[in-house]
């Protein structure tokens, strides 16, 4: 009779140190991670010109800007997503050998320790600047936004795992936020990549149709720059589509960029506390998938709602800051790297264009609720023009 | 069931499942080891070392 690994981890178990495996069982997984990572990205200390974010760079420069930003940016080129499609790449290529598994394993840490370190980016003082109408306004498109999706895909039938993490890109406007959701919601990296590759094709639809419904509207720049933050899929198309409307509205863009960013962190929390309550509410409900097999509220997402609170309160300031966030760099392209040699391309398609047909629908409200909002708020004064 | 080849070993050890004990121990040294960097990097900078 077979023993399941869980049950064998158990009855070896000494301390919480038993998930680390012997250095000489990892060093070939996280050597693979580590080659990943420093090929895919400019990593902090490393001196690597040969990166794919180089090569991205340099093809960005022979197509040339789209309304003043990157095509790769556009396309959501990052940190996140570069080792991603490098481990994809390699592990559908070459494939992935017995010998790295263990220590590819080791994503499962990575993944808290990113998250939590990301909490000191986060100051929600530094969009005071902005006025409490547009702050508002913000948190409103972001828990809007995060339920109108969830809502879509009930009517829709989707896998609310699937939902939950498009919400998650959907309304925080940045697609880390899937990678973020991962492992509170528990979803396949399948769906976590079909995930980001829904919310970017619905941010480049929102991109080209933003600058003509809002002259259209007559909406003046300022705003638009507001509803391109609030209603365009991840920064560089938000910025994109406000400057193929004016180079004022996409000045106003960035200055409006940084209440959506730092009201980010409650996007991805709401999605999973909604989730989280819902399969409290229905445990026996076989549909119910989404964070299943999570009894109590994560201990490091607590940890990592303290640091937030601890960044708003300015306790982390600049340098340190920026340290950190190098080390979340390292730490989130080793685990995507992990990540994306985990993943076969029919485990990117199996959960099919449904996802798709979500995002566009929550996408398409979610823009015209917006702009109607916004050309509301002007008209009555409560945006100043 | 055929196992799955890019995360699964001839052993049957899948590097992308994580539950159980292992799962929570395996967060609990991620959060020790990010209050951990926090920590210094922060202490750092208030004691003047960079």
């Amino acid at each position: 009779m077979s023993t399941s690994p869980s049950l064998t981890y158990d009855r070896t178990r000494t301390s919480c140190l038993s998930s680390l495996y012997g250095f000489g069982q990892v060093l070939p997984g996280l050597l693979a991670m580590l080659f990943i990572a420093v090929f895919a990205n400019n990593l902090p200390g490393v001196p690597n010109p040969f990166t794919l974010e180089n090569l991205l760079a340099w093809l960005d420069g022979v197509v040339g800007p789209v309304n003043h930003q990157p095509l790769f940016a556009i396309l959501n080129s990052n940190f996140v997503w570069n080792p991603l499609a490098l481990g994809l790449l390699v592990g559908n290529l070459c494939g992935v050998p017995d010998a790295w598994k263990r220590g590819l394993s080791t994503i499962h840490m990575l993944m808290p320790l990113g998250i939590i370190m990301l909490a000191p980016h986060f100051m929600v003082g530094h969009a005071f600047k902005l006025g409490a109408a547009p702050i508002l306004l913000c948190a409103a498109a972001m828990l809007g936004a995060a339920s109108l999706t969830l809502l879509a895909a009930r009517l829709l039938r989707l896998d609310d795992r699937h939902a939950a993490i498009i919400a998650g890109g959907l309304s925080t406007g940045d697609p880390h936020a899937c990678a973020i959701l991962m492992p509170l919601i528990k979803a396949k990296g399948g769906q976590v990549v079909n995930a980001v590759g829904c919310v970017v094709a619905v941010g480049l639809a929102a991109m080209l149709a933003l600058p003509l419904l809002g002259g259209w509207l007559g909406l003046p720049d300022q705003y638009l720059g507001l509803a391109a933050v609030l209603g365009v899929g991840n920064g560089a198309q938000a910025l994109s589509a406000a400057f193929a409307h004016s180079y004022e509205a996409g000045r106003y863009a960035g200055w409006f960029d940084v209440g959506r960013h730092v009201l980010m962190p409650a996007g991805f929390l709401y999605v999973f506390v909604v989730m989280f309550v819902r399969k409290l509410r229905r445990r026996d409900d076989p549909a119910v998938l989404a964070t299943r097999g999570i009894d109590r509220f994560p201990v490091w997402l607590g940890v990592f709602v303290f640091c937030w609170v601890l960044a708003c309160l300015h306790l982390f300031k600049e340098p340190a800051h920026h340290a950190i966030f190098n080390l979340v760099k390292w730490d989130f392209s080793l685990a995507a790297g992990a990540l994306g040699l985990s993943l076969s391309w029919r485990d990117i398609a199996a959960p099919g264009l449904k996802g798709l047909a979500v995002a566009a629908l929550a996408g398409a409200i979610r823009l015209a609720a917006l702009l109607a909002v916004i050309a509301l708020c002007v008209k009555t004064g409560l945006l100043p023009n | 069931m055929s196992r799955n080849l890019h995360t699964t070993d001839a052993d049957g050890f899948d590097y992308m499942a994580n539950s159980g004990r292992e799962e929570q121990d395996r967060d609990t040294c991620g959060l020790l080891l990010a209050v951990l960097l926090m920590a210094v990097l922060t202490a750092c900078q208030y004691l003047g070392l960079y």
